[in-house]
Parts: C-alpha cells; sequence; structure tokens
C-alpha cells in the first residue's frame, strides 16, 4: 500500500423506507490496498457499495475520491472518477452479443457517422479480456443461454474496461468456478500491484482473509469493525459479524460415511449432447452425493439432466422407490424429488411474485382440495409454516420476492422443497451469495434431512462445502465422472483439486 | 493468452449458412411446388411481382414491431394509426401530387406513433391497455373524418391513380430495399438501436449502465413512427384507399404483419431479424395468392392455414437451438 488515501468515507447516511441501510458510515481505502467488506445479509454492505459506484445517492454524509469531493449521479458518472463496480445481481443483457455487452451504455465510442462500427467493438471487448486475462466468451454470440459464470466474465470485463483506479466486486467469486476464482485473485494481485485499490465483497470468510488487506465488518448498517486481515480470525470475524461468538460447527465433523443401503436414485449411461457423458451413479437414502469440477466440468448439468430438464441423448434416470424412470421435471416432481438450481433469481424464483406463492409452487397438487380448488388459507399456512420454521426475515407472506435479501430468498428457495415429503434433493449452489448465518442453517437442514433418510445430491463450486458435507464425492471433468472419493478415504482438497485438473 | 469459454449452444449441430441455405432451398421447393399445383400460374412473372408489390407496406410495419417489442412495448393502436395516416396520404394526395402522399402519411404516422410513446413513457399505464384505448380514440377520429357515407363502414375516397406510383413495382420494391438497409443498421449497428435493444432486454441493466430509458423510449417512438408512416403512404399507394369500422376493428390492420414478425422472430437466431421480415412477408403473401389460387376460400379457412403455417415454422425454426443457463 503506497498511503496515499483514495477514497474517503464520512459519515454515510441511507435509509430505504424504514429501513436504515447504512448509519453514519467512515471508510479509508488506500492506493494499493484490497478491502474487504463483510456482515450479514442485510448489513448494507451492497448498499455501500451502490453509493460508491453511483447506484444510490447516500442520504447524507461525504465521500471524497483523490482528495476532491465525490458525489456521483450515475454510475457512468463514478466510471468518470475512475470506479467501476460488478454487482452481485445486475446481470448482463441476454438479448445482445457478449461483445456489445463489455461497452453497453457506452458504444458511441465506436461510432462513425452514426454506424456502431461492431469489428472494433469486439477487437476492443476482446482486449479487454486479454489485457485483464479473463476467459474469453464468443463475442458475437447472444449472452442469453450463457453460464452466470461466462456473464460474471463478462461484467468484470465491462467494470475493467474503463480502466479504473477502484474496482467494487460484490459477491463475484461465488459465481466462479476454481479455475477461473485463481483468476480473479489474480487480477486483484495485480491491481495491488498497480497501486490501485479493490474493495471485495464475499460471504467466504476463509477466502476475504486469504485475498484482503483489511476488512471492514458491518452490521445492521453500521461499521462494527475493521481489522487488519493478517491479523484476525474466522471466529473473530464472524462474532463481529453477528455480535455473539458463533458456536458449533459448520460441517459435519465425522468422517466417515454414513447412509442406507437403500438406493434411491439409479443414473445408469446417461449423456447430455456437448454437457454430459456416460454419467452412472447411485444415490442411496440419508447419503449426501457430492459433485465437484472445474467450469465446463458439467457438474451443474447434473442437476437439470436428473429433474428431467435436458433431453439425454442416452442412459437413465431411476427412481428405485417408485420403480420409475424420470423423463420431465412434473414427473421428478411426482416421484418425490425437489431441485435447488444454482441461478436462483432466473430458474428457481418467480422473483416479482410474493413469497406465499413461490412457497407453495411445488405442492399445489398435495394443497388441492376434493373440487381441484387451491383454498387461499390453507396456502397462507403453509407459507407462513414455511416463514416460521426457516427464519425467513419479511414483512409477511405477501411480500414480493425481489424485496429480500440473497439469503432470505434461499432460504424460502429451499424450505419450500423441505416442506415437501422427498425422497431425493438436488442442491446446486445452495449456499451461493448467503452469509455464515444462514449457511449454518442451510448445512444445519442439510444434515436434518440426512437424518430424515432424504437423499441429497450436492452440487457446489466450493469444495470446502463439498468436502464437508458429503459421504461420497464424484469428481468431474469435460462432463465424465473421473474419480469417486468417500469420505472415509482421500477427502482432502489437494487429492480433489488435482482430480480436477 | 486468454482461455475462451464455451457454451453448449456454440456447440449446435446446424450452423448458420447450412440453416441459410436450407432455408433458401426450402423456399424453392415450397415456390416449385406452389407453381406446379397451381397449373403453371404461381410462378407467372405478373404473380410473382403482384406478390412482391404487396410485401412493401407490411414489412415497414413489422420492422416497427421490431422496435417496439425490441423494448418491450406493445402497441395495439397502429392499425387506428395506419388507417388515419392513409387517409392524410389520400386526401394531401389528391391536394398536392406525390408530394403530398409521402408526407400526409409520414406526419400523420410520425405524429401519432410519438404521441404513443410520450403516453407509455409519462402515464405508467402498460402499454397494451393505453394502445388498446389509443386504438378507439384512432378509430373514431376516423370516423368523425369519413368521406364516404354510403355504408355503414368508413369508406375513404380512393387517391387518383396517378399517384399511386409508390405502391406499384419496381417503386415499392425499391422503397423496400433503402428501409431494409436503413433498418438493419439502426437495428443492429447504431447506439440507439442497441439501447433500445438493451432496454428491452433487462431494463434494470440498461438503467444501471447509463442508458437514457425515457430518451431511448421516445427514439423507439420517433422510429417506428417514420417506419408505420411509411407504411401509411404504401398502403394508400398500393390498395387505394383504406376501410376501417369501428370497435377496434383497425387491429386487423395489424395481425399479418404481427405474423410476419412472429415468423422472423422464430428464425433470427439463425438471420437477422431486420432481414427476416421481408423475406418473410413475401412466404406469407406468396402463401395468400397460392391458397386463393387453388379455390380456398379467404377468410377462415386461408386464416386456418396460416395458423398452422406459423405453428409448423415455429416447430422447425426452433428446433436445435437451445438457450442453457447454468
Amino acid at each position: 500500500m503506497s498511503g496515499e488515501v483514495i477514497l474517503e468515507i464520512k459519515g454515510l447516511n441511507k435509509h430505504f423506507g424504514p429501513t436504515y441501510a447504512n448509519k453514519n458510515v467512515d471508510l479509508k481505502l488506500r492506493r494499493g490496498e484490497v478491502r474487504g467488506l463483510i456482515g450479514e445479509n442485510g448489513s448494507g454492505k451492497s448498499t455501500l457499495l451502490s453509493q460508491i459506484a453511483g447506484l444510490y445517492r447516500p442520504d447524507s454524509g461525504e465521500m471524497l475520491v483523490k482528495g476532491e469531493p465525490y458525489a456521483p449521479h450515475s454510475p457512468i458518472d463514478a466510471n468518470r472518477h475512475g470506479i467501476s463496480m460488478v454487482m452481485q445481481e445486475l446481470g448482463v443483457v441476454g438479448n445482445l452479443p457478449a461483445g456489445v455487452n463489455v461497452f453497453l451504455g457506452r458504444t458511441g465510442q465506436f461510432a462513425k457517422g452514426g454506424v456502431v462500427d461492431l469489428n472494433a467493438l469486439n477487437k476492443a471487448a476482446a482486449a479487454q479480456f486479454a489485457k485483464w486475462d479473463l476467459p474469453m466468451p464468443p463475442l458475437n454470440q447472444l449472452t442469453d443461454g450463457m453460464m452466470i459464470e461466462t456473464r460474471k466474465m463478462i461484467e468484470l470485463a465491462r467494470a475493467l474496461s474503463i480502466d479504473p483506479d477502484i474496482l467494487l466486486l460484490d459477491e463475484v467469486t461465488q459465481s466462479l468456478s476454481l479455475n477461473n476464482r485463481d483468476k480473479l485473485y489474480a487480477l486483484i494481485r495485480r491491481f495491488k500491484e498497480m497501486d490501485r485499490a479493490v474493495v471485495v465483497i464475499t460471504h467466504d470468510i476463509e477466502e476475504m482473509i486469504r485475498i484482503t488487506d483489511t476488512i471492514t465488518v458491518l452490521r445492521d448498517g453500521e461499521v462494527v469493525g475493521e481489522v487488519r486481515s493478517a491479523e484476525t480470525t474466522l471466529d473473530e470475524i464472524r462474532m463481529m459479524m453477528v455480535g455473539r461468538q458463533v458456536s458449533g460447527e459448520y460441517y459435519r465433523a465425522d468422517m466417515t460415511p454414513t447412509y442406507s443401503d437403500e438406493v434411491v436414485l439409479r443414473v445408469k449411461d446417461l449423456s447430455v449432447p456437448h454437457e454430459l457423458e456416460d454419467i452412472s451413479f447411485e444415490v442411496h437414502a440419508g447419503e449426501i452425493l457430492g459433485f465437484c469440477g472445474l467450469s465446463d466440468a458439467g457438474i451443474h448439468s447434473i442437476g437439470k439432466a436428473v429433474y428431467g430438464l435436458s433431453k439425454p441423448s442416452k442412459g437413465t434416470v431411476h427412481m428405485v422407490p417408485t420403480d420409475t424412470d424420470i423423463h420431465s421435471a412434473p414427473q421428478a416432481l411426482a416421484n418425490f424429488m425437489g431441485y435447488v438450481p444454482k441461478d436462483r433469481d432466473n430458474e428457481a424464483l418467480m422473483i416479482h411474485a410474493n413469497i406465499r406463492d413461490n412457497s407453495v409452487l411445488p405442492s399445489v397438487e398435495e394443497l388441492k382440495g376434493k373440487a381441484g380448488l387451491l383454498a387461499p388459507r390453507k396456502l397462507s399456512r403453509m407459507a407462513e409454516g414455511i416463514r416460521e420454521r426457516f427464519s425467513v426475515k419479511t414483512t409477511g407472506v405477501g411480500q414480493t420476492m425481489n424485496a429480500l435479501s440473497g439469503g432470505n430468498k434461499q432460504k424460502v428457495n429451499l424450505g419450500r422443497w423441505l416442506a415437501k415429503d422427498l425422497k431425493l434433493l438436488i442442491l446446486d449452489c445452495p449456499t451461493r451469495g448467503v452469509d455464515v448465518g444462514v449457511k449454518a442453517n442451510i448445512y444445519a437442514l442439510m444434515k436434518e434431512a440426512k437424518k430424515d433418510n432424504i437423499a441429497t445430491i450436492l452440487i457446489s463450486d466450493e469444495l470446502t462445502e463439498v468436502l464437508g458435507m458429503a459421504d461420497r464425492l464424484l469428481v468431474m471433468k469435460d462432463g465424465r465422472i473421473t474419480k469417486e472419493i468417500r469420505r472415509d478415504e482421500d477427502f482432502t482438497e489437494q487429492s480433489v483439486i488435482g482430480e480436477m485438473i | 493468452m486468454p482461455t475462451s469459454v464455451t457454451t453448449p449452444r456454440e456447440k449446435r449441430g446446424l450452423k448458420n449458412w447450412q440453416f441459410i441455405l436450407l432455408f433458401v432451398a426450402a423456399i424453392a421447393v415450397i415456390l416449385v411446388a406452389f407453381h406446379l399445383l397451381s397449373g403453371g400460374l404461381f410462378l407467372q412473372w405478373s404473380n410473382v411481382t403482384g406478390i412482391l408489390a404487396r410485401t412493401a407496406y407490411p414489412s415497414f410495419i413489422a420492422w416497427g414491431f421490431c422496435f417496439l417489442f425490441a423494448c418491450g412495448y406493445t402497441d395495439m393502436s397502429i392499425g387506428g394509426v395506419v388507417v388515419l395516416g392513409s387517409f392524410a396520404s389520400c386526401i394531401l394526395g389528391n391536394w398536392f401530387g406525390l408530394p403530398g402522399v409521402i408526407l400526409g402519411g409520414l406526419a400523420v404516422g410520425m405524429l401519432l406513433i410519438f404521441i404513443n410513446f410520450l403516453i407509455f413513457t409519462y402515464s405508467g399505464i402498460p402499454s397494451w391497455i393505453a394502445g388498446i384505448s389509443l386504438a378507439m380514440i384512432y378509430e373514431a377520429i376516423a370516423f368523425l373524418l369519413k368521406i364516404s357515407n354510403g355504408t355503414k363502414a368508413l369508406v375513404s375516397t380512393s387517391l387518383a391513380m396517378e399517384y399511386r406510383l409508390l405502391g406499384q413495382l419496381p417503386w415499392c420494391l425499391l422503397l423496400l430495399l433503402v428501409g431494409l438497409v436503413v433498418v438493419f443498421f439502426l437495428y443492429n449497428r447504431t447506439t440507439v438501436g442497441l439501447n433500445i435493444r438493451a432496454l428491452g432486454g433487462n431494463k434494470d441493466v440498461a438503467e444501471k449502465l447509463g442508458i437514457n430509458v425515457k430518451k431511448t423510449l421516445l427514439y423507439v417512438g420517433l422510429i417506428s413512427g417514420v417506419l408505420i408512416g411509411f407504411a401509411c403512404f404504401l398502403q394508400q399507394s398500393y390498395a387505394g384507399q383504406t376501410t376501417v369500422k369501428t370497435g377496434l376493428t383497425s387491429i386487423n390492420i395489424i395481425f399479418q404483419p404481427l405474423a410476419i414478425y412472429l415468423l422472423a422472430q422464430i428464425i433470427q437466431k439463425r438471420i437477422n431479424i431486420v432481414i427476416c421480415v421481408p423475406i418473410c412477408a413475401f412466404i406469407l403473401y406468396s402463401i395468400f395468392n397460392f391458397l386463393t389460387m387453388v379455390g380456398v376460400p379467404s377468410g377462415t379457412l386461408q386464416e386456418f392455414f396460416l395458423g398452422a403455417f406459423i405453428i409448423a415454422f415455429g416447430i422447425i425454426g426452433s428446433r436445435r437451438v437451445k438457450g442453457v443457463v447454468k
């Protein structure tokens, strides 16, 4: 760190109606510094970054960039001051090509006589991917249909294309697989070497301690502590975040695979064109079967294929207790399967509908009355039950999903399945974008499901998560299963990474 | 060197050039089949030119839809606007000749569509609701302006034959080609075109990336207005008169251009939608023309075939194109 303060925030306040999102926040960011922002879901981290990035205007307080007063009225204005941000939920525009998305809002710089030179634009976009050593997507292809990870890389290239002095990263790493995380870490180090600054939000405390110089902890919108990353511990951060000692283990403490002999799901020779090849495995009652792999390994296609959302070219997905081959999602649902996809907002939840409708959706068949009608009182009762059981922080079940924080959305997403009588639950990155408290909650629920003899397929980009929870782990590469490791074997990060690479 | 990211979509079986080749071949086969089935009448030069002349004005309306739907809006009043624009084209054409034909249609088309978008942008009313209300207003105005009282239907007086030049070949085809080039660049290669598409793709992202939503919407009004304006005077020049009743019947006018847009949308994953529009218009009117030739009654039965054709086209066009979100 050179020591020169590049961004200073003094007494920043922000309200959203009755919610006090940021209370008198003070922060000093220096050149060459990587600052972590951590706190529970709803603690005001994203709100703070959004104000720095010009998305929201503070109610009061002051910001200074390089000693000059700074009050951005838009993200473009923030860009002009050398600040750019990759947002947690922003995304890309699906009906425009990847290259255009990198310069969206600034395509005018490639216009000659009113016509945008797409070749020049794509060349400039490619140069950004090359400059920052990011994996390049097909630039002429529409982003609609691209993986979350690819879309995140496009957003990253977009943020970097303004050559920022301050880069704000809100929950970026959790969308990335291990190999691309390494690229992001290298990028952060490079920023540091260039004497620029990075502010990172991540719910992975270990990762935060590893990649940052300093960590600011927020609770209920207030800064409750600032520590040097090299001098702090995981427990200290957790305690600062929640305001009390966090007890108990996140993950399983045992190292023995414990599940019954009863096979719940049998997948045989399953192939999905360009995604999966000759996949065979079994999942037992009470077992947590983990899947891990690098990007494009095909792990996320497993969940879709098993739940009947893909069209396999060959192979079978057989639900043993009901003796049924699964070919479609409704069939999967009727055969006691549940599926929590990775892309929560686009694939799992009806984001503009209320909590009640989202909560009851997988259970409407069971909730139907004799005449086939749904009684509103019954639906509300079930939704209320989920809200209470899973401690969803909300004003009521009539609140729309998009008003909830990521963690609370995930509670609804997961809770609605656990409220059902399931034999198999497929979880694809269930803790993506949730805080330490919700994570612990989700792991506890997984343990509870295991106890209830529910078979679980856990697909995750977080290696520690699958190692911490799974009875068996299937490592994938290029759409194939390359290795099976049991919990009582060489169940370590090193051995798994070796297989993944 | 950065590694590249591949997606399942990239790996789809049929390459675009193969699809285009197959598509052109399929059209050729269908046209030859029509020719044979119609006893050698269909591909006669006079018949083909007739179809080509008919494709011009619906193509302009369908291009207008491209911009409208791209930004996520719907305008049900376009039929009413075409009626009023055609009236203006007819009246001013008969007064001032060819310049009057062009100016009348363009001015009314542009003005009314721009007014529509002012209302959509600033009122906050869903565009399809506001559009229906506006369609009723425009129909009522047209009814008040009716020139002939011969029937309950509103029948405007005809445009003089000497001023119908732009609706005939080669002029309408020339305008169609110029329109194709201009609209292609506007939609695909200009900042405003990209911003319009960004708005329909993800309004929140567009807004956060500094795209001025209201200004962009007004641009949509302006661009669509010009295109509908062209459609107005081309329609009047082609048909010579415009007929409409009240009771939202003006919406009928947009059904065929809407079908053209839908067909174009189906194959836009392979061929640019702006290019697809006149091709699909030609296919559509070829089918109508053939059905008429073989004695299929116009109206219900022809519409049955049109509906079935769109479904079949959709199934074939969507095959092997899959958007996977992981």
